[in-house]
């Protein structure tokens, strides 16, 4: 049938985009200075946050702005294991990713009770809360002063060889992220997202799949923030903040939510611009709270939502796209 | 714990929540009839104190100076409102509640930073203005007067509210338009200019309640946020976009903070958060509330 | 009985939508239930599936009772609605939904890796074609027009593998000739699949086309209840409702 062809040759060459992005990833740090470098590997990382961001919005319709806050439970998990008990690098990656988890199973059962804005309100509430217990807490996580000196082990510390690193775990969790929201729970998803009601009527239990979804999206941000610590060599409690869970807001709103990449694309839009703005300003939650305006105004979908729009005008039947 | 102490804990609190009940009452009035959760009216109430704070070091009236500071600011806090309201949320009224919520979210980065820029990242202090400097003995505790003030700025806005809706044929309009949107602009009335008018009514409470708040708390950062959570944790235990939920919800939090102040200071915020943890299990859509089906 | 709906009441504040119903559906039946606007057709319909809390009152599923569960489990026995303003995923294929639909039934929801469509392929054809929506498979839901969409809800409520299956005015907007088809689908899901149809309508034709069974509300109490002659013969029911198009 024709739109089965249609639909053939579109994801053939959606994989040429891929194949060249990590062809290009792969040769960036041998023609990036260290200073580019670390941008690159700031935007991989939070691009993984932006994911799990997507993931609930996008995916599943519900807007977390607590996100940032189980990235820095993952950063600190890590902090916390690496420098005070001289844990296993890796296993503590592992106990973040746990930890994050755990926390998003703890949360998200509270916030999966609410659906729409209530829903989003009580993220940004929990991800304050575990903000403030972070920064009071002085003894234990240092307070305002952060942690430092957290090292990941010699054979990781060069820069470029962490880069290749952080490039591995980012394109495992993209594969395994674009597995997901294909999979049986992944249209589940995004029938929550489509017809609450209509999925309740088919003999689901909304709550339950929200909070699997929730602690899967915890997870992923935990794992960004335990791997990005290690590079940075200190964590600080503003990555729990509420501005911080801003940022994969504003790049999946920026790139396209409606597309799997689209939140990719906005974040490393947002992560270059961001290091070039802090040259002359720290003002960056004015121009974070601008962008979102423009997007919403001028660029409704995203980058990439404007940009499929344009092509589904030049078909007669539109049919529904992934990234 | 002797009576007397528990007495004055419990003043405090009434005066915290009723201090609550300002800003929270406007958040409730604006979504009950709009169906937006302003998410930058802790952004207004916290510019709202800034501002009060400017204008009455500017003005350096004696005694008066606070009052019309305060008068003032919540006046410019309402014109912001209006500004918000036409530019901004007029266009989104078709749009989902995303954008709505979104383009909330960006008036509170936009707001935060151009304070950050205002006034920079300081603690600022009002002292408390005359009549209420001192304080008033509650069975051998020193009460601040001040806390007086709130309270009977509470109590008045409860009066007002509730002459507004229940007595004027504003609010008739305004519980129509709770209950069924296209009904009441069916019958003539404009829909565009009733929800103007409630949004910059319920800017102008949050500048209000900003400024009366500056003598009672600091005036810092992050305000914004630590009131819209506590607002919304009133208005998840008192039910959502119900007047006398607001009021009980308020009353709750004030109470739950107070006394968690006395238990262990540093956890006074968890408090409510367990309280609010606890109504979600039980009953998801508050006391007051009503269940969606 | 295969339903069993034993004195419901639901109470909105002081309003009685539903006051004191009784009705039992019989297995393989198709079983209508009429009456004039405000009668309580549809939230009696919502109290059977759970969409509203009952306020008084028992309902049995295949014997067992169902009164305090949630909709979804209510589902999970096999009871699947449609509603009366269609409900469906407007940004999914028709293919996609009834695929949906399938996967929810056989619990295999929960698989985060393979992907959803290498799985029932032969049973969500199957339906389409049942329906008659095969050739618009891969047409996203809102492409559809108002009686395709309707058809492809019921589609999504085949998907459900239902035993017995309430329809919320399954003929409402549209064309005769939709009608029709709607009404031989409703004849053959009832004699070839052996489902058990409960649906509301206020398209008399139809009712008296297809239902063996009719219930009559009024003012949210049970006026009528037996074959469609003996209703039709009510002089009750003709007082209150039959005026014209039966």
């Amino acid at each position: 049938m024709d739109m089965h062809r249609a639909f053939a040759r579109r994801g053939s060459k959606a994989k040429w985009w891929v194949l060249i992005a990590i062809v290009v990833l792969a040769i960036a740090p041998f023609i990036l200075s260290e200073f580019y470098l670390s941008i690159l590997c700031e935007a991989l990382v939070m691009s993984l946050l932006a994911l799990s961001f997507n993931m609930l919005f996008g995916y599943m319709g519900q807007l977390s702005f607590g996100q940032a806050a189980f990235y820095g439970m993952g950063g600190y998990t890590v902090a916390l294991l690496i420098t005070k008990l001289h844990f296993n690098f890796w296993l503590s990656l592992l106990a973040a990713v746990a930890v994050a988890g755990l926390l998003g199973g703890i949360i998200g059962f509270f916030c999966v009770r609410l659906r729409g804005i209530y829903f989003s309100i009580l993220t940004l509430a929990f991800g304050q809360l575990l903000f403030f217990i972070v920064y009071k807490w002085h003894d234990f996580t240092g307070g305002d002063d952060g942690i430092q000196g957290v090292f990941p082990p010699d054979y990781l510390k060069s820069p470029v060889i962490y880069y290749f690193f952080i490039l591995l775990v980012f394109l495992g969790v993209v594969f395994l992220l674009w597995r997901l929201v294909n999979s049986p729970f992944g249209k589940i998803m995004q029938g929550m997202r489509d017809n609450a009601v209509r999925t309740e009527f088919l003999g689901i239990n909304i709550a339950r799949y929200q909070l699997i979804a929730f602690v899967i999206a915890a997870a992923i941000a935990g794992l960004a923030g335990a791997v990005w610590v290690p590079f940075y060599r200190s964590v600080a409690p503003f990555y729990l903040m509420w501005i911080k869970s801003g940022e994969p807001v504003m790049a999946s709103i920026m790139g396209g939510p409606a597309t799997f990449f689209g939140p990719i694309l906005g974040m490393f839009i947002m992560t270059f611009f961001h290091a070039w703005i802090l040259g002359f300003t720290h003002f960056w939650p004015v121009i974070m709270g601008a962008l979102i305006l423009v997007v919403i105004f001028f660029l409704p979908g995203g980058i990439l939502g404007f940009a499929q729009g344009r092509m589904t005008n030049r078909r007669k039947k539109g049919p529904p796209s992934k990234g | 714990m002797s009576l007397d102490v528990l007495f004055n804990q419990f003043m405090s609190g009434i005066a915290r929540g009723a201090l609550l009940f300002l800003v929270a009452s406007g958040l409730s009035l604006t979504f009950g009839v709009l169906r937006v959760l302003n998410f930058a009216h802790g952004s207004l109430y916290m510019l709202g104190a800034f501002l009060s704070y400017s204008i009455w070091k500017h003005l350096l009236i004696p005694v008066v100076g606070f009052y019309v500071a305060t008068i003032i600011a919540a006046l410019l806090i309402a014109a912001i409102g209006l500004v918000i309201e036409l530019f901004l949320l007029r266009r989104l009224y078709s749009r989902g509640w995303p954008e709505q919520l979104l383009a909330t979210y960006a008036v509170v980065l936009i707001i935060t930073d151009a304070v950050k820029w205002g006034w920079g990242g300081e603690f600022l202090s009002i002292p408390r203005p005359k009549p209420f400097t001192g304080a008033v003995l509650l069975f051998d505790f020193p009460f601040p007067s001040y806390n007086f003030f709130i309270i009977l700025l509470g109590l008045g806005l409860v009066v007002f509210l509730w002459w507004l809706v229940y007595r004027t044929r504003l609010g008739d309009i305004i519980r129509a338009a709770a209950h069924d949107r296209e009904m009441v602009s069916a019958l003539g009335i404009p829909i565009p200019w009733l929800f103007t008018w409630i949004f910059v009514l319920g800017s102008l409470i949050a500048g209000l309640s900003g400024a009366v708040s500056a003598p009672y708390g600091a005036i810092a950062l992050g305000m914004d946020i630590d009131i819209i959570i506590e607002c919304f944790a009133v208005v998840v235990i008192g039910g959502m976009g119900s007047l006398p939920g607001t009021l009980l919800g308020s009353f709750i939090v004030g109470q739950v903070y107070a006394f968690g102040i006395m238990i262990k200071p540093e956890l006074a915020l968890a408090n409510i958060f367990i309280v609010m943890a606890v109504v979600l299990i039980i009953r998801p859509w508050g006391i007051f509330g009503k269940p969606e089906r | 009985m295969f339903l069993q709906a034993e004195n419901l009441v639901k109470e909105f504040g002081k309003l009685r939508a539903v006051a004191g119903v009784s009705l039992g559906v019989r297995k393989g039946d198709v079983h209508a239930i009429i009456g004039p606007n405000g009668a309580g057709k549809s939230t009696f319909f919502n109290l059977l599936t759970g969409y509203h809390t009952i306020t008084e009152g028992r309902v049995l599923f295949k014997g067992a009772e169902i009164t305090r569960l949630p909709s979804y489990k209510r589902c999970q026995l096999g009871l699947t609605r449609s509603f009366q303003i269609t409900s469906i995923y407007p940004k999914l294929t028709v293919y996609e939904s009834v695929l949906m639909a399938l996967l929810a039934h056989r619990r295999m929801t929960l698989n985060f890796f393979a992907s959803a469509s290498r799985f029932c392929a032969e049973d969500v054809w199957r339906i389409l074609e049942d329906i008659g929506l095969a050739e618009q498979a891969h047409v996203q839901g809102d492409s559809l027009s108002h009686g395709d969409k309707k058809r492809l809800e019921l589609a999504i409520t085949l998907g459900n593998e239902p035993e017995l299956l309430l329809l919320d005015e399954p003929t409402c907007g549209m064309s005769p000739e939709e009608t029709e088809t709607t009404i031989q689908l409703i004849n053959k899901l009832s004699q070839e699949k052996g489902l058990t149809i409960l649906f509301t309508e206020h398209d008399m034709g139809v009712v008296f086309n297809i239902a063996r069974r009719i219930s009559v509300l009024h003012q949210g109490q049970l006026l009528a209840d037996g074959p469609p002659e003996e209703v039709r013969s009510s002089a009750e029911v003709q007082k209150v409702y039959l005026g014209g198009a039966a």
